[in-house]
C-alpha cells in the first residue's frame, strides 16, 4: 500500500468516526473494493452511552490487575472523552435512582416522549421503577427532546443519562 | 444454592464477601455510590450498580436503591457486611417481602438483640450471665445496702434517667453506700428531674471478651471460642486476638456452651457475637451483634473455617459444614485495624494512596480494598485495612505482627500503623496483661490525649 492510499484511508476512517458521533450511531461498517486484491474493510463502533452494567465475565477469567491505576472491570458509562459524555451534557436529564425504565404510563399506552417532541417544565419524560414504586421523571425545564438514551425495560443506575433536552 | 448475590457494602468487607462467593461459584453484584466508582469492590465483583450519590443515607443505606439493584441484576440474596444495613430489622423484612434472601439472622433476632433491655432479659432467661443488679429502681437506702451486700462491692448507683456521667456514683465498700446512694439520687433529681436510681455490680478492670457463635436456624448452633478485644479507644476496637490470653480452656468450654445452647434455643441463624465484660473469672453479658464482625478473621485463622461461606450456606438452607466437635483451635491469631487516621488525635485522613504494598509470607493475611492510586473518599469509615497474623503460639504471632507491619507500605495518607509499632514495644502487650482501660491510659501517658 502506498503512502497516498494510506493517508486517504486514514482520512476516510476519520470521516466515518465523525459520522458515527454526529448521528449518535454505535456501529458503522463499510467495505470498499478498490481492485481485485485491494480492498478496505472498516468497522467503527463505540459503546452505547446508556450501557450500565460492568462486563460480567471479565473478572471470572482473571483476577483484577491489582497494580493498574484505573478501574478495569467497570465499563465506562459513556465514551471515554469527557466532553462526549452524555451525562455531562448541559441538557442531560440523569436518573435520580437505580431502577427499571418505562417509557409509557402503562403497557400499550403511547410513549411519554419521542425525539423532537417539545416538552414543558415538569412534564413526565419517563418512569423509573424501584421497589414497585413508579417514579415519574419530570422535565427539569421546557425544551425539545434531542436524544433518548434509554429504552423501555432498560435497567439504569443512579446518574445514568436518560434524555437530552435542548 | 444461590446463583448470584448482591453485596450491600463497600471497602474490605465487600471484597471479603465477593471472594467467598467466587470460591463457591456464585456471581457477585457490587453496589456503589458515585464516590466509589473506582473502588476495588466495584472492580472485583462480577457486576456493579451505581445506587446513589456519596451520602450513605442515599446510597449504602437506601433500601429502595438496594432492592432495585437486586431486581435489575437478578441477585437472589443480599449480604449486608457489617455496619450500614446489617442490623436493620426493617430492611430484613423488606428483603424477605420482595422474595429475596437476607444473608444473616431473621428480622426478629435483630429486633430482640437490638434493644438493650430486651436483649439482656432474653439472655438472662437463656442462662447467659449478665451484670448482677437491681431489677428496676431502688427506692430506699436499706434496700440499696441489702443489694450491695448481695452483689458484692464495688457497685455503681445510676440514675434511671441519667446519662453522660451525671447521676452515676461508685460505692467501693459498704461504708460508701449511704453517700453514693444519696448523691446519685440528688444528681438525678437536679439534672433529670427524677431521683429514681438502680444498682449494678461495678467492674473496675474488665476485659472485653466476645464469643463467636453460629447457628443454622434449625436449632443447631456452635461456638467458635472467644476473641479478646480489650484494646479500645473510645469504644472502638483497634487490636483483637484469639484465643484470649486470660481465658482457660475450661472457661472457654463453659461460656462457649452456654452461648451455643442459647443460640440453639432461639433458632439463631448465621454468624453472631455475644459480647461480655470479663473480670475475676466471671463473664457479664453486654450485648449481642447479630452480624459478621470486623474482627472475624482472627477466629477464622485459629479454626481454619470461612465464616462468610458458612453464612451463605445456611442462608440458602444448607446445613453448617461443621459441628462443635470439628472445631479445634490451632495456634494464635491477632488482627490490627489500619485506619486512615493521623496520630495522636486519630483525626480521619482521607486522600490519595501514592503507594500501597501489602505484607506477605507465612501466616499473614491482609484484608484491604486499597490499591496504588486509590483515593480514599471522605464520606465513609476510616478503616482501610486489617492485618491479620497467625502463629503456632502468641509469641510467634506477635513476632509475625511486627515483621508484617514492617513490610506494609501505605503512602500518601497518615495511618494508625505507628500505633501498633509502638504497642509492640510494650511489655503488657507481650504478657497479655491489659484491660479495657489500658489503651486509653497508655495514650494519655504518651500523648496526653486519650
Amino acid at each position: 500500500m502506498t503512502k497516498n492510499t494510506h493517508d486517504a484511508d486514514v482520512a476516510f476512517i476519520r470521516a466515518l468516526a465523525e459520522l458515527l458521533n454526529e448521528n449518535d450511531l454505535t456501529e458503522l461498517q463499510v467495505k470498499r473494493d478498490y481492485a481485485e486484491d485491494d480492498s478496505l474493510n472498516v468497522r467503527v463502533s463505540r459503546k452505547p452511552p446508556q450501557q450500565i452494567m460492568a462486563a460480567p465475565q471479565q473478572m471470572q477469567a482473571a483476577p483484577p490487575p491489582m497494580a493498574s491505576p484505573a478501574p478495569a472491570a467497570m465499563a465506562a458509562p459513556g465514551p471515554a472523552e469527557g466532553d462526549d459524555d452524555p451525562a455531562s451534557h448541559p441538557g442531560a436529564v440523569t436518573s435520580p435512582m437505580v431502577g427499571t425504565v418505562y417509557m409509557q404510563g402503562e403497557p400499550g399506552a403511547p410513549a411519554f416522549i419521542t425525539v423532537g417532541k417539545a416538552v414543558s417544565e415538569g412534564e413526565t419524560l419517563l418512569i423509573v421503577e424501584a421497589m414497585k414504586t413508579m417514579n415519574h421523571i419530570p422535565a427539569p425545564r421546557a425544551g425539545t427532546i434531542k436524544r433518548i438514551m434509554v429504552g423501555d425495560g432498560d435497567a439504569v443506575e443512579f446518574g445514568a443519562p436518560l434524555v437530552i433536552i435542548e | 444454592m444461590f446463583n448470584k448475590i448482591l453485596v450491600a457494602n463497600r471497602g474490605e468487607i465487600a471484597l471479603r464477601v465477593i471472594r467467598a462467593a467466587r470460591e463457591m461459584g456464585i456471581k457477585s453484584v457490587a453496589v456503589h455510590s458515585t464516590a466509589d466508582s473506582d473502588a476495588m469492590h466495584v472492580r472485583m465483583a462480577d457486576e456493579s450498580v451505581c445506587i446513589g450519590p456519596p451520602s450513605s443515607a442515599q446510597s449504602y443505606l437506601s433500601v429502595p436503591a438496594i432492592i432495585a439493584a437486586c431486581e435489575i441484576t437478578g441477585a437472589e440474596a443480599i449480604h449486608p457486611g457489617y455496619g450500614f444495613l446489617s442490623e436493620n430489622a426493617g430492611f430484613v423484612q423488606v428483603v424477605e417481602d420482595h422474595g429475596l434472601s437476607f444473608i444473616g439472622p431473621t428480622a426478629d433476632h435483630i429486633r430482640v438483640m437490638g434493644d438493650k433491655i430486651t436483649a439482656k432479659e432474653t439472655m438472662r432467661k437463656l442462662g447467659v450471665p449478665c451484670v448482677p443488679g437491681s431489677d428496676g429502681g431502688v427506692p430506699t437506702l436499706e434496700q440499696a445496702q441489702k443489694l450491695g451486700a448481695e452483689i458484692g462491692y464495688p457497685v455503681i448507683i445510676k440514675a434511671t434517667a441519667g446519662g453522660g456521667g451525671k447521676g452515676m456514683k461508685v460505692a467501693a465498700t459498704a461504708g460508701d453506700m449511704e453517700k453514693a446512694f444519696q448523691t446519685a439520687r440528688a444528681e438525678g433529681k437536679s439534672n433529670f428531674g427524677n431521683d429514681e436510681v438502680y444498682i449494678e455490680k461495678y467492674l473496675t478492670t474488665p476485659r472485653h471478651i466476645e464469643i463467636q457463635v453460629f447457628g443454622d436456624g434449625k436449632g443447631r448452633a456452635v461456638h467458635l471460642g472467644e476473641r479478646d478485644c480489650s484494646l479500645q479507644r473510645r469504644h472502638q476496637k483497634v487490636f483483637e486476638e484469639a484465643p484470649g490470653p486470660s481465658i482457660s480452656a475450661e472457661e472457654r468450654a463453659r461460656i462457649g456452651k452456654v452461648c451455643a445452647d442459647a443460640m440453639a434455643d432461639i433458632n439463631y441463624i448465621g454468624a453472631g457475637t455475644i459480647e461480655f465484660l470479663y473480670e475475676n473469672g466471671e463473664f457479664y453479658f453486654i450485648e449481642m451483634n447479630t452480624r459478621l464482625q470486623v474482627e472475624h478473621p482472627v477466629t477464622e485463622g485459629i479454626f481454619g473455617v470461612d465464616l462468610v461461606r458458612e453464612q451463605i450456606r445456611v442462608a440458602s438452607g444448607m446445613p453448617m459444614s461443621f459441628v462443635q466437635e470439628d472445631l479445634r483451635i490451632n495456634g494464635h491469631a491477632i488482627e490490627v485495624r489500619i485506619n486512615a487516621e493521623k496520630l495522636p488525635d486519630f483525626r480521619p485522613c482521607p486522600g490519595r494512596i501514592t503507594q500501597y504494598h501489602a505484607p506477605g509470607g507465612l501466616g499473614v493475611r491482609m484484608d484491604s480494598a486499597l490499591y496504588d492510586g486509590y483515593s480514599i473518599p471522605p464520606y465513609y469509615d476510616s478503616l482501610i485495612g486489617k492485618l491479620i497474623v497467625q502463629g503456632r503460639d502468641r509469641d510467634e504471632a506477635l513476632a509475625r505482627l511486627g515483621r508484617a507491619l514492617g513490610e506494609l507500605i501505605v503512602d500518601g495518607v497518615d495511618t494508625t500503623v505507628p500505633l501498633f509499632h509502638a504497642l509492640l514495644q510494650e511489655k503488657d502487650i507481650h504478657t497479655g496483661e491489659y484491660n479495657i482501660h489500658w489503651l486509653e491510659h497508655w495514650l494519655e501517658s504518651h500523648f496526653g490525649d486519650a
